[in-house]
């Protein structure tokens, strides 16, 4: 074995070379050890009769482009996430199905320079697209709570005013806090306000629809954009926030809490901007607060 | 050695001018023709233009020459072979969600975690990996060249000064640039191809220039 062929069998990364009619014409040892085919058994058949998946129009076109121009292509992880279906190495397993990869395909040329087949390098890249949605989710989440933290509620309520606008499409906001929360800090500590807080919040995830968004937007507040919903059917739900919250009993040390919630309801208008549909929810909410606590204003 | 050629060293002659722009035209029919059998992509070239650009001053040129379609999209690739440089496709902001349907899919648009700016910017992507590589593939053929890409980036704001690689150019040398309009027919969309290439080829393209003109004349 020459120099060049150790490494291609040893190196750390999967290389297939292929003929023209897409026939495999060497396998290193790496595609080997992810998919349990032996070099011995691919070289000499089309990488469909193994891979059938792979025949897709994109890839073809791919193959294609290489073959008639000599370009490279680039399969990207986050669109393709992989060429190969090989199980994840390691840990990975819980989050990706399988390994998550960097393909790039290119030319081999003879001679004469015509190209005479094609190799397919194959970086597997699970680690990294593990640590990018991890970095993602702590990007978008509340730490504390789980449900989504401020800047991403801002961004989205952005989002849906804007798509509001151009679609004139219906869209509330529910505003709402934990009330006399600083006294339930001061009865039982910091470590049971944290537990009412994520308490309150996994009761209201739990009664939501999945395209709304809930955020802890401060200390005890949250809000709650509510896509497609009109007015009426907001100040409905908000009543259910508040009427499944009074009756939670949450548990700290065999201490039975029981908690309140104030909501403020708006609509947005036209000619809104984000900060004014905000503006009324919290108008809304305080004008919940300074009549009794524990309802709903919708304004 | 590039370094010390002088400015003068870079004048193209108009008869090579001449030469580069007949060379350009059939690399780029050859392209367009080879792209519609291969992979079914129709779109058409038009005549290039050849400009001649201080380095330093190629961002005001690519920004004066965009400046009619702004916001826009720029896919940018570099290319690596005797013939070296960057190429440019540059879009009308909007244009990658027209492009999508031109690219069969085949039923593989089910990215249902994807958003669809990631699909779109993959698209744009691909689109240029492939214009790019067909147009410079066969310039770099007709000059009996072969050249290697780095994968396409895309840059998706309206300030190409960000655009050119600093690294790629020097900034004290000439760049002749090659720009092209292309549309795919049946759709509204079109856009530039800049070929932007640096004085350290004009030696080695003068050359290819004189062979090319060689095989003429001795048929």
């Amino acid at each position: 074995m020459n120099a060049l062929e150790q490494i291609f069998g040893t190196v750390n990364i999967g290389l297939v070379i292929m003929d023209k009619e897409l026939k495999v014409t060497h396998w290193n040892r790496w595609m080997f050890l992810h998919s349990g085919i032996a070099a011995e058994q691919i070289v000499g058949s089309s990488i469909f009769d193994h891979f059938p998946d792979l025949n897709s129009p994109k890839f073809t076109r791919n193959c294609k482009a290489v073959l008639a121009f000599g370009n490279f292509s680039f399969f990207s992880q986050k669109l393709h996430h992989f060429l190969f279906p090989f199980k994840p190495v390691g840990s990975f397993g819980a989050k990706f199905e399988h390994m998550q990869q960097s393909c790039t395909m290119g030319p081999l040329r003879g001679d004469d320079n015509s190209v005479n087949s094609i190799f397919v390098i194959v970086q597997d890249v699970t680690e990294l697209a593990v640590y990018e949605q991890k970095l993602m989710e702590m990007n978008v989440r509340d730490g504390l709570t789980g449900i989504y933290n401020r800047r991403h509620f801002e961004s989205r309520l952005k989002e849906e005013c804007e798509r509001h606008r151009r679609y004139n499409r219906k869209l509330s906001m529910i505003m709402f806090d934990i009330d006399f929360f600083k006294k339930v800090n001061d009865t039982y500590g910091h470590q049971c306000g944290d537990h009412v807080l994520k308490g309150v919040s996994s009761g209201i995830a739990s009664i939501i629809r999945k395209t709304d968004c809930l955020a802890r937007y401060g200390g005890e507040e949250f809000c709650c954009l509510l896509p497609e919903t009109e007015l009426g059917p907001a100040t409905m739900l908000a009543e259910r926030f508040r009427a499944h919250v009074m009756e939670m009993i949450l548990l700290y040390q065999e201490t039975e809490v029981r908690v309140t919630i104030s909501l403020g309801v708006s609509e947005f208008q036209e000619d809104d901007s984000p900060e004014m549909l905000l503006k009324r929810a919290d108008n809304a909410l305080y004008d919940a607060k300074r009549t009794g606590r524990n309802k709903v204003v919708a304004l | 050695m590039t370094a010390q050629m002088t400015s003068d060293a870079i004048s193209i002659s108009d008869e090579e001018k001449e030469i580069l722009q007949e060379i350009m035209n059939i690399a780029f029919g050859k392209a367009a023709a080879d792209l519609a059998e291969v992979i079914s992509i129709f779109v058409r070239l038009s005549v290039p233009e050849i400009a001649m650009v201080q380095v330093i001053d190629l961002p005001a040129y690519l920004r004066s020459e965009v400046s009619c379609c702004e916001p826009i999209s720029i896919i940018e690739q570099n290319f690596w072979g005797e013939f070296k440089g960057s190429a440019f496709l540059v879009f009308k902001s909007g244009a990658e969600k027209e492009l999508i349907s031109l690219l069969d899919s085949g039923g593989e648009a089910s990215f249902e975690s994807e958003s669809l700016e990631i699909l779109e910017r993959e698209t744009l992507m691909e689109v240029g990996n492939i214009l790019i590589g067909a147009c410079v593939g066969k310039v770099a053929e007709l000059l009996k060249d072969v050249v290697t890409y780095s994968p396409p980036r895309v840059i998706i704001e309206d300030n190409p000064d960000h655009a050119i690689p600093e690294s790629l150019l020097d900034p004290s040398l000439t760049a002749i640039i090659l720009k092209t309009v292309f549309c795919f027919h049946e759709r509204d969309v079109n856009g530039l191809l800049f070929l932007v290439t640096s004085q350290e080829s004009v030696a080695w393209l003068k050359n290819a220039l004189f062979e090319f003109m060689e095989q003429y004349e001795c048929a």
